[in-house]
């Protein structure tokens, strides 16, 4: 595999960021194992697995498709086998997703109660999102919050034969139509996500077209519910965001405060410790503890909500760190007093090396739970007021304990972040149209949303990166969300000064806007927020999202949220890269139908290219394409 | 005479032929017994730039590793071929002249440290169990001639057909 960077016989080194393979350098120099040095000892990796083609479900397997056996005991084909590996791995993105917006749901139903610390973030949003789901615009803000919490609550619970009414509400007629024809109008998530786990357990559903259009609907649903509801919850929760400067890379980490670390997706117990922090007794405890003060600290998805909004909500925000893969690495500059831990993303190896420092590990979600850690303050939205100042609690506490032997790189980036719809609406005027206009002058030849995780198979960030170069390289403007946001803000291009590395029409649009080429739109969760921007710019062009000069990009994709959202923008009509190569090439008819076959049905389809250049070159192709048909 | 013959091309890194190696080293040989005991396996699978290359000794017919053996354990069985420093009358005394000696890095050492490790080609079987197990037929347990005409063949028509 010549994509392969990460080889010990290879030149690149292990993170596209000097920052993270400095702290390597020091991690390997402490004898301190992390996730580069684990990936060796992993190497070589099973080929079936790569493919998809092993199945463990009964306990006559595991069983393999190989050139001995073309079925596994039960009869099953590689199609059958990897499609429903495929369908169990949407699922689990799907339950995840539920769970981040359920918690969104309740609390702020809580908040309207006057039960958090929390207010209304966004009520104009709130309204207009109530106007929409037909709720009584007389009601007050209160009570139009409690009413819009509990029609979520029970969207995700209602059954599977109901269609999903924010699907309805919120996408295109295009679409509907689409997914109407091919039978994927989903109903409730959690009733999906259990029809979908019903199938896919021995010999239930072995069809693996059948099991293909699961995968879709599950995506569907994810889509209108874990992404765009999620998002649009936590915009009228916490505020939507609106333009800031911030800055991220390891050197934001300050040696002389007490240093928490707000790691994970749900940003609610963040921002319940970014209040905290005001509060002057705390302060005090940290004076006198010998600090200079307190700092909160952004790692994923958790700090690009928190950055995104510290114009706002999330006011004293103190920088993002990194994306998941750096996790092991800021805890071992020695100076992060405590790590608090939501929902998804929190590795096994954070505990290793947390060992070898004094960092508090701290579970703030009941389903997160790590070997070792003991330490758990699970989020109540009632409580969290008092749940936060604990957290700060223990960091000075940990903070006492810090040791001698701290190093922090040096390298940080200006960042802007809080790109989304309104904010892009505002800064051109009060309308899109400034934006379509350069789109159909060819100023900017397209819009490609790169997003999704960091991962290690082709070095951190390596390939992300590079594709993001390329794009903006050849006039296609950038969005991005989840890890990949860290990546872009860490390299500098999301300042305004990265417009130096675009072609020269994209030079001129940045430049006259005062723009990054590569809009920051958030988390991972955000790649809703996208869903909504590309939903709007077709409405105004009057087209179906697949007719768009628009591709999507998922280059390091890790995990199964993505793979729901992967399957999602496919379903949307996007032409979605997704590297690593997924595991389905084990079976010839799932490959096809992916990468080819669906686009007849969906509009999108699964581009496969390890080379990332040459990915962006036929990305950039299927966007010239859309333009000449669309005629400009 | 048969030797283990590899094609590289074929191996996907699943590893089973290191676990086989290990259960038909092992006392039950059970695959989980082995993994239990931590019976090492004798077969190496490695990774060069993200493909698989399976290792094993080679059984040379001129084998450094017996010339370097100081000792005398290590020891080519004139009927069968089989290179070992096993069951021989001389015992091993882990000085390591066997590993600094074979060319293909295919000695190791035992995890007791005390004694060097190597393929002894399953002794008693018909088959060596990585061979039986490889699911791709990466491994093959062949006359090395027949190998060579296979390859040859294969060879041929490339040549002619550029395929």
């Amino acid at each position: 595999m010549s994509s392969c960077q990460t080889c010990p016989s290879s030149d690149t080194c292990y993170s596209a960021h000097n920052s993270t393979n400095d702290m390597y350098e020091r991690t390997t120099k402490l004898g301190i194992p992390t996730i580069f040095d684990r990936w060796e000892a992993q190497q070589p990796q099973c080929g079936f697995g790569m493919q998809g083609i092993c199945c463990q479900l009964c306990s006559h397997g595991p069983c393999r498709i190989t050139q001995k056996a073309d079925r596994g005991i039960c009869g099953a084909t590689a199609d059958t086998i990897v499609a429903r590996n495929l369908v169990r791995l949407t699922s689990h993105g799907a339950a995840a997703y539920s769970h981040h917006l359920e918690e969104l749901a309740k609390t702020l139903k809580a908040t309207a109660q006057g039960k958090t610390p929390f207010k209304i973030g966004d009520e104009k949003k709130l309204r207009d999102i109530a106007a929409v789901v037909g709720l009584d615009a007389t009601k007050s803000t209160a009570d139009l919050a409690i009413a819009l919490a509990d029609i979520i609550l029970s969207e995700l619970r209602k059954g599977s034969e109901e269609p999903l009414a924010l699907l309805d509400l919120f996408a295109p007629p295009t679409r509907k139509e689409a997914w109407e024809k091919l039978g994927v109008i989903p109903g409730g998530v959690l009733s999906e996500i259990r029809d979908a786990l019903t199938k896919t357990m021995s010999n239930i559903d072995t069809d693996p077209i059948d099991l293909l259009l699961t995968a879709v609907r599950l995506s569907i649903a994810t889509g209108y519910m874990g992404l765009v509801g999620t998002t649009t919850l936590q915009d009228i929760l916490l505020g939507t965001p609106s333009l800031t400067n911030s800055e991220a890379d390891l050197g934001v980490i300050d040696p002389a405060t007490v240093n928490i670390v707000a790691h994970g997706h749900v940003p609610l117990v963040a921002t319940a410790v970014l209040q905290a922090i005001q509060d002057p007794e705390l302060n005090k405890l940290a004076r006198q503890a010998g600090a200079e003060g307190i700092k909160v600290y952004g790692s994923m998805c958790t700090g690009q909500e928190l950055m995104q909004r510290s114009a706002g909500s999330a006011r004293g925000f103190a920088g993002q760190l990194s994306n998941w893969l750096s996790q092991e690495y800021y805890v071992a500059t020695g100076a992060v007093d405590l790590v608090m831990m939501d929902m998804n993303c929190s590795i096994p190896g954070l505990k290793t090396v947390a060992d070898h420092f004094h960092t508090k590990l701290v579970s703030v979600d009941r389903i997160l739970r790590m070997e070792g850690v003991e330490d758990h303050v699970d989020y109540e939205p009632e409580k969290v007021a008092e749940q936060a100042r604990q957290l700060v609690k223990m960091a000075i506490d940990t903070y006492k304990k810090r040791g001698q032997n701290i190093y922090i790189p040096e390298y940080k980036a200006k960042a802007v972040a809080g790109f989304g719809v309104e904010t892009i609406v505002r800064a051109l005027g009060g309308s899109l149209d400034p934006l379509l206009d350069a789109v159909k002058a060819n100023q900017i030849r397209g819009i490609a949303a790169v997003v999704g995780c960091t991962n290690n198979r082709n070095g951190q960030d390596f390939k992300g990166l590079a594709i993001m170069r390329e794009f903006i390289k050849h006039n296609v403007l950038v969005i991005a969300a989840g890890c990949m946001s860290s990546a872009a803000e860490i390299e500098g291009l999301t300042d305004p000064a990265a417009a130096e590395l675009c072609g020269d029409s994209l030079k001129d649009v940045c430049k006259a806007l005062g723009i990054p080429p590569v809009l920051n739109f958030g988390s991972c969760v955000d790649i809703g927020r996208i869903g909504v921007a590309v939903t709007e710019i077709a409405g105004a062009l009057g087209v179906d999202p697949s007719q768009l000069p628009v591709v999507a990009s998922a280059p390091e994709y890790l995990e199964q949220k993505a793979v729901a959202d992967g399957i999602f923008a496919v379903s949307f009509g996007l032409l979605t890269h997704i590297g690593p190569v997924p595991p389905v090439t084990g079976s010839e008819l799932v490959t096809k139908i992916l990468t080819d076959d669906i686009a007849q049905l969906l509009g999108g389809k699964v581009l496969v290219q390890e080379d990332p250049v040459k990915a962006a070159e036929e990305m950039i192709a299927h966007i010239d394409a859309k333009r000449s048909s669309l005629g400009i | 005479m048969k030797q283990i013959m590899v094609d590289v091309e074929r191996c996907n890194g699943c590893l089973t032929c290191t676990l086989a190696c290990s259960a038909a080293h092992s006392l039950t040989d059970t695959i989980v017994a082995a993994m239990a005991a931590k019976t090492p396996a004798r077969i190496q699978v490695m990774p060069v730039k993200g493909k698989a290359v399976p290792l094993m000794c080679r059984h040379c017919e001129e084998p450094a590793c017996v010339d370097a053996c100081m000792a005398g354990a290590m020891q080519k069985d004139p009927v069968t071929g089989i290179v070992t420093n096993e069951g021989n009358e001389q015992a091993c005394v882990g000085c390591w002249m066997c590993i600094m000696a074979c060319p293909y890095g295919a000695v190791t050492q035992h995890p007791n440290g005390k004694t060097a490790l190597k393929c002894d080609r399953c002794r008693g079987r018909e088959t060596p169990a990585c061979v039986e197990s490889c699911p791709n037929n990466a491994l093959r347990f062949v006359e090395v001639g027949e190998f060579a005409a296979e390859k040859a063949a294969k060879t041929a028509v490339s040549q002619l057909t550029g395929t």
